[in-house]
């Protein structure tokens, strides 16, 4: 093994990453304090049953609308299908807890439901007849119409790389488009499906705003809970641990399923653009109006509610700093993405050029920040550092570095940086994996040195993959709550927190204004990408 | 020092941690020559490319160019400073870049070589790629990929140019034209080179020296004539698959005993005493045609080849033999038909094992 720079590096980034994973992880050995008895005698079983509730209710809708929504668009023609082929995507720029304010200020009593129906049929007492969407019930509607997207792009995305073969097949074996989609089409797609659900239940099991908005006690709650009630941050990172655990049965438990079938087709000469089936009448109108349902649903539902609201209460947009929680928020999202693709790339090179297990066992783990929740790696940095403070610097004698790290735009990007890592690393890692290492090679043999292939060859390559990766981070920065919450410098606000201060303040036509513009921004940043996003056969 | 322009010397050649080809000793005498490396599919012929190249390790023996050693168990010039080029079997051109840039990236190292430098309108022209410059390479069919990555690689002009199965993409019409072509420019530039390939006529047509490589070792290494003619071990023979071996007595200095073909003259590569029991090459061009021959064997197969036809006859002893004869023949013989062979047989060199 060659010692050099590529290595250097990669071995010290990925380590930097799993330093704070590796804190809530041995805090799991720690002593807890009481709570945990005063927790299981009382609420643990609630949070518990919550949050398995929470999760697979999630799982299955965001399963039935994103498969199905990517059904449609990808096999059949109909009204709009190429409009909702992109549309669809838009949900991501609605975060589960803007969708869980528009949810109560619509259905609340005397809210925009009650002022539609006063407006059209006359002063009545409309609210006992308009349903509440709120409770655990809220929080799965909200969850699921923000997230499906992650199934509805990787499940489209597997669908249009089915080989006309495979369907072809089907017919020629006489199945009906039912059947075809059931043992053909939806069973070669599973692993994309699987990968966007398990997106989909770490987000959830991870969520915060919404849940916290409809005060529902689920295990996310609880660690947030010990932390701030009890300063219980052992018991804390146990239950994120137990958390974690459900998780990895899930994958495992879907993995056994798989057995030893196979997923993935030759592509080579086996891509055909697949001929789509034009629906006409009934049929036509039906897939109209499922996508138009989840479209509608899922995005112009919440944008048209917080556009009502900032409309009908003018006086918060002039209240709020909008210049200033826009510079904020875009200079955390440009800071962030730029360290993060800049050391992602890095590492991502290191990995390639030295081909070493230590390397890519240290790589494997300091992706896995992405499954520890926001709140967690938010408290465990704060612990690290005061353990830093405590035992090493002070006993030095040097000056504090807290104030260095907590509550500054500096260790705001370190743990946006462990918490996102994964997606950039990731990102960059697909777009590496089209390249062949006999390109390096040619290169190499060209005379090109490791630095030489990797600015003149590798970065133009890539040029379209980092522009996907720096969009996918900023929509999660732009979104994020419990990081931003907890290590924002005193008085620095960006949409997503003034968004959350005001709605816990119970001033949600407030967080209307801060919730619109963060819908803006981020829709704006995925109509620019939708196409690296939606990835058709040119990619 | 040694007189060879690229030597090779006891070198395993490993990839990842396993041994692909063990001992191998080749060398090339003098700049410009070039040389073939056959082998069927796996052998480890593209480790040894790789490994030329700089791309693998050695941990025994050593390899130098031009009187520089470039790999050992101690020293491992990186690739980029070898000056030795490698054009990939796969398609390994920069896909975001044209086949043009593919093409000038390859330029920038050109160094004049023999008081010549090659110039890309020379290089399009040689490869007929004229029409593909613009294109990208996912729009480009494989064999003209193939073109592109060899032109790349021809324009840098290298000290050592490494061909891995450089035209298995492009199609047969084509093929041996641009074998004409590739062996005129290597041979006016002095580009040393080495191929691999499975083709043996490719082979036999480009390279000054041919290796066969089966079993892990470089069997034999010798002029394609003689490679072809004299293969040194039965396994060439099998590999070659251009003739049989069948049981032979030697009963004189140049002369041989078969129990089905009767009394076979001609010179004998190596000595054997007489008496011996030999195993005879007998190759489809060793025995003629005869009509009016008294020796006289059952066709079981007939192949069509275009400029020949080549029959296979059963022996009494239910030994099957190849034999060639030229399409123009007066009659054709059909299966089951009998068909004679010119006595006395003749063999111009007798290869026994």
């Amino acid at each position: 093994m060659r010692i050099n720079f590529w290595y250097i590096s990669s071995i010290l980034i990925s380590f930097f990453v799993i330093i704070p994973i590796l804190t809530v992880f041995s805090s799991f050995f720690e002593n807890t304090s009481n709570y945990y008895q005063v927790l299981k005698d009382t609420f643990l079983l609630e949070y518990i049953l919550n949050s398995l509730i929470l999760l697979l209710s999630v799982l299955i809708l965001t399963f039935l609308i994103g498969t199905g929504s990517a059904y449609l668009v990808s096999f059949f023609e109909f009204p709009f299908s190429n409009f909702f082929k992109w549309a669809l995507i838009l949900s991501f720029a609605v975060p589960p807890y803007i969708y869980a304010y528009s949810l109560t200020a619509f259905f609340e009593n005397y809210g925009t439901a009650y002022t539609i129906l006063k407006n059209l049929f006359g002063e009545a007492d409309y609210n006992q007849n308009i349903p509440k969407f709120d409770g655990l019930f809220g929080v799965i509607l909200s969850i699921s119409f923000s997230l499906y997207a992650y199934v509805y792009i990787l499940a489209r995305a597997s669908f249009l790389y089915q080989p006309q073969n495979l369907i072809d097949l089907g017919k020629n074996l006489g199945f009906s488009k039912f059947k075809t989609l059931y043992s053909i089409v939806l069973p070669a797609a599973r692993p994309a499906i699987v990968a966007g659900l398990s997106l989909v239940a770490m987000e959830t099991l991870a969520e915060f705003g919404a849940v916290d908005f409809f005060s529902i006690n689920t295990l996310t709650t609880g660690i947030y809970n010990s932390w701030i009630a009890f300063d219980d941050l052992a018991f804390a990172n146990q239950l994120s641990f137990y958390l974690l655990l459900f998780i990895f049965a899930l994958f495992i438990l879907e993995n056994l399923s798989r057995k030893r079938a196979k997923y993935h087709m030759n592509s080579r000469g086996g891509f055909k653009q697949k001929q789509k089936i034009k629906l006409s009448g009934r049929k036509s109108l039906m897939a109209f109006t499922f996508c138009f349902l989840v479209f509608f649903l899922s995005f112009l539902f919440p944008l048209s509610q917080m556009m009502y609201w900032t409309i009908k209460f003018p006086e918060n947009l002039f209240d709020l700093q909008i210049i200033n929680l826009l510079i904020n928020t875009l200079y955390l999202v440009v800071l962030s993405s730029l360290v993060l693709i800049i050391f992602a790339l890095i590492s991502n090179y290191g990995n390639r050029v030295n081909k070493d297990k230590t390397l890519n066992v240290l790589s494997t783990l300091s992706i896995s920040g992405y499954a520890i929740p926001g709140v967690i790696l938010a408290v465990a940095f704060i612990t690290f550092i005061a353990w830093i403070d405590e035992s090493v610097i002070k006993t030095f004698g040097f000056l504090s570095i807290k104030k260095v790290f907590i509550g500054s735009i500096f260790g705001l990007v370190i743990v946006y940086f462990i918490r996102f890592y994964s997606l950039a690393f990731n990102g960059i890692k697909s777009g590496y994996e089209k390249i062949n290492i006999s390109v390096d090679e040619s290169s190499y043999l060209l005379g090109y040195s490791k630095r030489k292939t990797f600015m003149n060859i590798h970065i133009p390559f890539l040029r379209n993959s980092l522009l996907f990766v720096f969009i996918l981070i900023s929509l999660e920065i732009i979104r994020e709550l419990p990081i931003t919450l907890i290590l924002r410098p005193f008085n620095f606000e960006t949409f997503a927190t003034t968004a959350y201060i005001s709605a816990s303040e119970d001033l949600l036509e407030a967080a209307a204004v801060p919730s619109l513009f963060l819908i803006l921004i981020a829709t704006s940043f995925i109509i620019v990408t939708s196409k690296y996003i939606l990835r058709d056969q040119n990619e | 020092m040694s007189k060879n322009f690229f030597e090779i010397k006891d070198v395993d050649f490993n990839v990842s941690g396993k041994t692909k080809v063990k001992d191998v000793s080749f060398s090339i005498e003098n700049e410009g020559d070039v040389i073939c490396l056959l082998g069927p599919s796996g052998i480890g012929k593209t480790t040894i490319l790789r490994t030329i190249a700089g791309l693998e390790k050695i941990n025994k023996g050593s390899i130098k160019l031009n009187g520089k050693l470039i790999s050992s168990e101690k020293i491992n010039i990186e690739p980029e400073n070898r000056n030795v080029s490698l054009a990939f079997q796969d398609n390994s051109l920069f896909p975001h870049y044209t086949v043009e840039k593919n093409i000038l990236l390859g330029a920038e190292r050109n160094k004049e070589k023999n008081g010549k430098k090659i110039t890309l309108k020379e290089i399009v022209d040689l490869l007929d790629i004229f029409h593909i410059l613009s294109k990208y390479p996912h729009e480009i069919s494989a064999g003209e990929a193939q073109r592109a990555s060899l032109a790349r690689s021809l324009i840098t002009q290298p000290d050592l140019l490494l061909l891995d199965e450089p035209l298995s993409n492009v199609d047969q019409s084509f093929k041996e034209e641009i074998q004409v072509r590739l062996k005129k420019i290597l041979n006016q530039l002095k580009i040393t080179t080495i191929i691999v390939t499975h083709d043996s006529y490719e082979a036999f047509y480009l390279g000054n020296k041919c290796g066969i490589i089966l079993n892990q070792q470089l069997k034999q290494f010798d002029d394609p004539y003689k490679v072809y003619h004299f293969p040194n071990s039965i396994e060439v023979v099998n590999f070659l698959n251009r003739g049989i071996l069948i049981p032979a007595k030697v009963t004189g200095k140049n002369t041989l005993e078969n129990w089905d073909l009767g009394t076979i003259e001609g010179n004998f590569i190596k000595e054997y005493p007489k008496g011996a029991n030999v195993q005879l090459l007998l190759q489809p061009e060793d025995l003629e045609h005869d009509d009016k021959s008294n020796l006289k064997l059952e066709v079981v197969d007939r192949k069509f080849r275009g400029t020949n036809f080549i029959y296979t006859l059963k022996t009494p002893s239910n030994t099957k033999i190849p034999v060639f004869v030229h399409s123009h023949h007066i009659h054709q013989h059909e299966v089951d038909e009998k068909f004679g062979i010119k006595r006395p047989i003749h063999i111009d060199h007798i290869v026994c094992f």
